[in-house]
């Protein structure tokens, strides 16, 4: 089996799981939706000050609503000792690794996909002329917040607080990431190009490539018993 | 090593004071305000030194699996983030009369403060950690992951915001008797660092080495005397 065989069969086992349960992506879905509303309760609806801050709402959403499937993805591999199933097949770490982050950022792109819609309507921005901009930076959000957080779900599934120790772990780590995604979500809104914000893609790119390289490297040590 | 550490650490937080308030001249628009400058670099100096320390430990941790540089690690992010702290305490008290308000969003202010969160996070996944040997390994790993990250970290809030004074250093235009101030300054605050570092080591195998000693009596008290 190769590499990428090895990785299918991982990413597959995942979503064959989660169709059966759907628990997954029912909860991340319903905790994105609930940001959003209770997002409109905490800010006046439709005013100027929502448009401005919409972006950052966005993103607030979309992290939070990761992170529970973060959470999820390695607790669920703990319960019964499939962890140690997992660990004792004869796949390459670095696969085990791409696989159960490829999970993790289909799982994201399923809610975004689903929360987008409800985030134009409920907020009155107008996502559809931005879309094709917008689904770049989403997508390099999504690869850069899988690749560290499938690295730290899988350190605090081993702690004793996991579900605290995730995202205090994680958020400070992901500033960059975040910082590009909202201002590169932002300017895209209000019309710019992505040129215009090269910047940020760039930034973002960056911090891809290095936690995706990083992270591959060090999950061997994070799983090794 | 750790005495003479802590005695030259004495010696130079004795005359740090002076060179830093008598020794050097007064700024002419800050006053007595940029005083603090001399305690402020030094610290974030050493902060920095601290957590580089902690990547380079973290690497030689995973890479040859000794307990030794999981303590170092330990250490210094510890003492790092006592600096760190000071950093961000000494910061805002200069802001104040200078800038007219505690914080602002400023690139170096808000990397030191993600640097902080990471740190402390460090130390939070050590004393909620479960299984010990593990635990060493997650905190090497979350250890290189945040130095990693500082590049991009600064990089990514430089695009932000920037207010911080440019360092004046590099471009030569700090007058000579404060900079011969702040490099005693400096010199102290390193000596001080190490010190602290030297003693939290020694510490930590204090520690570890009673642990041994406690696991071991217990062993022979329940085990039936021959």
């Amino acid at each position: 089996m190769g590499f990428w065989a090895q990785v299918g069969a991982i990413l597959w086992k995942d979503i064959v799981v989660e169709l059966r349960t759907k628990e997954r992506l029912s909860s991340m879905f319903f905790f994105a939706l609930l940001v959003i509303v209770i997002f409109n309760f905490v800010f006046e609806p439709g005013s100027e000050a929502m448009r401005e801050i919409a972006p950052g709402i966005l993103w607030v959403t979309f992290t939070f609503a990761g992170l529970l499937g973060l959470t999820r993805s390695f607790t669920m591999e703990r319960e019964n000792g499939c962890l140690s199933g997992l660990l004792l097949c004869p796949a390459d770490r670095g696969a085990i690794f791409v696989g159960k982050a490829l999970g993790n950022a289909v799982f994201m792109v399923v809610v975004e996909a689903v929360a987008l819609p409800f985030f134009g309507v409920f907020m009155n921005v107008a996502v559809l002329p931005a879309l094709g901009r917008l689904l770049i930076l989403m997508a390099l959000g999504t690869v850069g917040f899988s690749a560290v957080g499938t690295l730290f779900a899988a350190m605090s599934a081993n702690t004793k607080m996991r579900e605290v120790m995730l995202p205090l772990l994680l958020f400070p780590i992901l500033v960059p990431i975040l910082l590009a995604a909202v201002k590169g979500t932002e300017a895209v809104l209000a019309g710019e190009g992505l040129g215009g914000v090269s910047g940020w893609v760039k930034i973002a790119v960056a911090f891809c490539a290095l936690f995706t390289a990083a992270s591959i490297l060090l999950f061997d040590y994070v799983v090794e018993e | 090593m750790s005495t003479i550490l802590g005695i030259l650490a004495l010696a130079g937080m004795l005359v740090a004071p002076y060179f830093a308030l008598i020794y050097a001249s007064v700024e002419k628009e800050q006053k007595l305000a940029q005083k603090i400058f001399y305690f402020h670099v030094p610290s974030a100096w050493v902060s920095f030194l601290g957590f580089f320390i902690v990547f380079v430990a973290s690497v030689l941790y995973l890479w040859k699996k000794e307990r030794i540089y999981d303590l170092w690690a330990s250490a210094a992010a510890e003492v790092g983030v006592l600096f760190c702290t000071l950093v961000l305490l000494t910061g805002p008290i200069w802001a104040k009369p200078i800038w007219n308000a505690w914080w602002v969003w400023d690139a170096r202010l808000t990397t030191t403060l993600v640097l902080w969160l990471i740190y402390v996070a460090y130390l939070m996944l050590r004393s909620y950690g479960g299984d010990a040997a593990q635990n060493a390994k997650f905190r090497a790993v979350l250890g290189i992951v945040g130095f990693l990250d500082v590049p991009l970290i600064y990089e990514s809030v430089n695009i932000w915001r920037t207010l911080h004074p440019p360092q004046l250093i590099r471009k030569g235009g700090l007058q000579a008797d404060m900079f011969e101030a702040l490099m005693v300054c400096l010199t102290a605050f390193t000596a001080l660092f190490l010190a602290l570092l030297f003693q939290r080591v020694s510490l930590a195998r204090a520690e570890e080495e009673l642990a041994t000693i406690r696991a071991d009596l217990q062993e022979r008290e329940t085990s039936p005397t021959p």
